[in-house]
């Protein structure tokens, strides 16, 4: 029997007055695995995680939470936490009244947990969370996600202001509790390099639209870096699609969209042109944001030689 | 059913908001009253003294009617509660709040009169207009004031989160065109006279039953607009 999908959508689009912060947005998400929701910044993620989480409604299309629409439904809400990167609390919370609140919505609440984390972050919990510094304002949002073990758990750019210190704590303790609490969690970053590693499938959306939904190591393996000798490297990538290039006096690096194979490879090793991989995030920004700004890239970059 | 318990014990965890600083207003207002008396007296003021200090509490209302919803309504999505659950829990806390007080007050009003108006021959509590009622109405009388004080904050807080400036201008405009056409109605058919006469023929009751409509629509009102406001 097939698992019924955590997460599904179709042809979901929203409009804000002129601005298209979804277009036609269509997506499976599988239960127990992390996604990376990726893009720049006003791409359309939180949009996209708003609706999901039913604190937003689509204009057009659907979104499904384990088979059912989550708006105003509270046995969908409940198994889903949404902390937003620009979370608003009551005026006069202290950090432990927000964790005491969360306890009494989330079900699979722990709060030792909880009580780990916030040592770790070295969070004040007396302090009211309006005077709290970006940092730990994030580090409120990070504990709320974690400690509440939703069976759908969103991180909305959970790394703002977090020190590099903090920042790995959060992605080792993730790492640690998903593997003994699998659940599906969705990342939404535009710092794709940090959380590269954690990815299990990265959906890239821009302008709205998804243009990556692939498996993370799938991913990585359609591009590959050609280095050596510019002449040799033009001969060798032949027509294949190019997605960046860098040139050095008589030596070139370019990046061309290709599977190779062990043949390929091979001969790519005769002619003394070396192979690397391509970063998720050069992928990403390179093939991805195709738009106006990877082109003006290019344009430069044909400029510059 | 048990989630909308929950967010009344969530909008309870700052006990200050909904219990500790409606008391510590009324209490104050109260002492502050007693004192004036106690300062009249003492320079030989005699005759019946009345104070509009009961009220005060429920002004706080307002502001509580619009903090529990801007403040907390962003952060009661960020707890994955729909909107219909955390309406529900804060209007019904509210509500309890609410009749707790009125009840106060209607108990606070028999010891006044026992006690001769705390000694002072004056009147806090229960002012001759509200206490010539028997205590349905008064209890109801005071419940009213405050859900309604309650409601208009909240409502101004729901058209605002869900319309932002644009629906708080739209709003007070309306209001305006609204109040300056029933002051042009009157004044051009020259009949101020009779809506004062017609003023002083209210009763507690009617204000209540009539203040109790007004309630009701504007949490109609709000639940609606509410019910697809975002955070």
């Amino acid at each position: 029997m097939p698992r019924t999908t955590a997460i599904a959508t179709r042809e979901l689009s929203k409009t804000y007055k002129d601005v298209k912060a979804l277009d036609n947005v269509t997506l499976d998400l599988e239960p127990d695995r992390i996604y990376g929701l990726l893009g720049r910044n006003g791409a359309g993620k939180t949009t996209l995680m708003s609706i999901l989480t039913g604190q937003n409604y689509a204009d057009h299309g659907t979104a499904e939470i384990f088979g059912h629409a989550p708006f105003e439904h509270d046995p969908t809400l409940s198994r889903i936490c949404f902390i937003r990167e620009s979370q608003k609390y009551p005026d006069d919370f202290k950090v432990h009244q927000a964790f005491e609140s969360a306890a009494l919505f989330f079900e699979n609440w722990d709060e030792d947990l909880a009580q780990e984390l916030v040592e770790a972050f070295a969070l004040p919990i007396n302090r009211r969370i309006k005077k709290l510094s970006r940092g730990q304002l994030s580090a409120v949002g990070v504990i709320i996600g974690m400690a509440s073990r939703a069976d759908i758990t969103f991180f909305d750019e959970p790394y703002l202001g977090l020190d590099a210190v903090a920042r790995q704590i959060f992605y080792d303790r993730l790492v640690e509790d998903f593997a003994e609490y699998p659940r599906t969690i969705v990342l939404s970053s535009h710092l794709i390099d940090e959380v590269a590693n954690l990815l299990e499938h990265v959906i890239v959306i821009d302008k709205g639209q998804i243009v990556i939904d692939s498996d993370a190591e799938e991913l990585r393996g359609t591009a590959v870096t050609v280095t050596g000798d510019a002449a040799k490297v033009q001969e060798f990538i032949g027509a294949a699609q190019v997605l960046h290039r860098d040139a050095l006096g008589a030596l070139a690096s370019v990046t061309i969209k290709a599977k190779l194979d062990a043949d390929q490879r091979e001969q790519a090793k005769l002619m003394g042109l070396d192979l690397s991989p391509v970063s998720l995030q050069q992928l990403v920004v390179r093939s991805a944001l195709s738009g106006t700004t990877a082109q003006r890239t290019e344009e430069r970059t044909e400029a510059r030689k | 059913m048990n989630r909308v318990i929950k967010v009344a014990r969530m909008q309870l965890i700052n006990k200050g908001t909904f219990i500790g600083i409606p008391l510590i207003i009324l209490g104050a207002s109260f002492l502050f009253t007693m004192a004036i008396w106690w300062l009249v007296r003492r320079n030989g003021g005699d005759g019946a003294m009345y104070s509009g200090g009961a009220q005060a509490p429920m002004w706080y209302f307002l502001a509580l009617g619009i903090q529990s919803l801007t403040l907390t309504f962003p952060f009661s999505m960020a707890m994955s509660i729909s909107r219909r659950t955390f309406y529900l829990g804060t209007v019904a806390l509210f509500s309890v709040c609410a009749l707790a007080l009125s009840v106060f007050y209607y108990l606070m009003g028999l010891l006044e009169v026992a006690t001769d108006g705390w000694g002072m021959g004056g009147q806090f509590f229960a002012l001759q207009w509200i206490a010539d009622n028997n205590w349905l109405v008064q209890i109801l009388f005071y419940f009213v004031l405050m859900v309604l004080l309650f409601m208009i904050g909240f409502l101004a807080a729901t058209i605002y989160m869900r319309w932002r400036t644009t629906g708080m201008v739209a709003f007070f405009i309306c209001l305006g065109v609204l109040v300056l056409g029933i002051i042009a109605l009157i004044t051009l058919t020259n009949s101020w006279g009779e809506f004062w006469s017609w003023a002083l023929t209210w009763t507690a009751a009617g204000v209540t039953l009539w203040g109790g409509i007004v309630a009701l629509l504007m949490a109609g009102g709000s639940y609606l607009t509410l019910r697809k406001a975002t955070a």
